[in-house]
């Protein structure tokens, strides 16, 4: 299937929705967490979690199809943003100076990282989805 | 809540396995072929899905003791991993857009350690 730059774009941000959703399920996952087995074999969120993590990582692969790492990464990047505001909504954590400027730098260091590849990666995921 | 030390260095700790998963995860992908047995006979490969096995067994548990707004920017550092590791094992090129951010990266985690 041949992947459009337009489609990339759209299965990058849903990709990066359903990470931060997998983190938050994580997090729901870990406060239940307890050493028993019973517990963690009917922690939902936990499984939950694993199973939007997995279908993240694949949308990415698939998305590495169509386009550059350079404009795909720091759509994945902002992750941290929602990561963050949703920690804050659901946990009630609080918000700082420290933690915006370090999510800031974290994204723009992410973004820097990539700006000068131009590889799609298509080699890689056609070996990976041929 | 406040973030337990423990907690940060187990992320680190994830964040750094995570990184040699990518690098095995770099080398398996040399030789995949989607055939069955020489996909479970690709070590490489193996390895790779190991580490980031463990990266999440240690990532999960961390949560329990910090805030995830501080925790969760950690694995960040992942990058810094792969880069390194890219540099050291598999000779790639750095530039500098590469270095600066990976600097951008640590004053970013820095910041975040420091609020907490």
């Amino acid at each position: 299937m041949k992947i459009t730059k337009r489609m990339a774009i759209f299965i990058i941000i849903l990709s990066t929705f359903l990470n931060t959703f997998a983190e938050v399920s994580y997090k729901l996952g870990a406060n239940k967490l307890e050493l028993n087995v019973i517990s963690i074999i009917t922690n939902y969120s936990l499984f939950l979690g694993l199973t939007a993590y997995g279908v993240s990582a694949c949308l990415l692969i698939i998305a590495l199809r169509g386009g550059k790492l350079s404009v795909l990464y720091p759509i994945f990047a902002t992750g941290y943003v929602w990561v963050t505001l949703t920690s804050i909504y659901f946990f009630h954590e609080v918000l700082s100076l420290y933690k915006i400027f370090g999510v800031l730098f974290i994204i723009l260091g992410i973004s820097l990282i990539n700006y000068n590849n131009q590889t799609n990666h298509n080699n890689l995921s056609n070996k990976v989805l041929q | 809540m406040k973030t337990s030390i423990y907690a940060i260095i187990g992320v680190f700790i994830a964040s750094l396995f995570g990184g040699i998963g990518a690098l095995y995860l770099k080398k398996g992908s040399d030789n995949i072929k989607l055939n069955f047995w020489k996909l479970i006979k690709n070590y490489d490969l193996i390895k790779g899905i190991l580490c980031y096995g463990f990266s999440t067994l240690l990532f999960i548990p961390s949560l329990k003791f910090g805030e995830l707004s501080v925790l969760y920017p950690i694995t960040s550092f992942t990058y810094i991993w792969v880069i390194l590791f890219s540099l050291i094992f598999l000779n790639e090129r750095m530039n500098k857009y590469k270095w600066l951010g990976l600097i951008l990266i640590v004053i970013g985690v820095i910041l975040i350690g420091i609020g907490s």
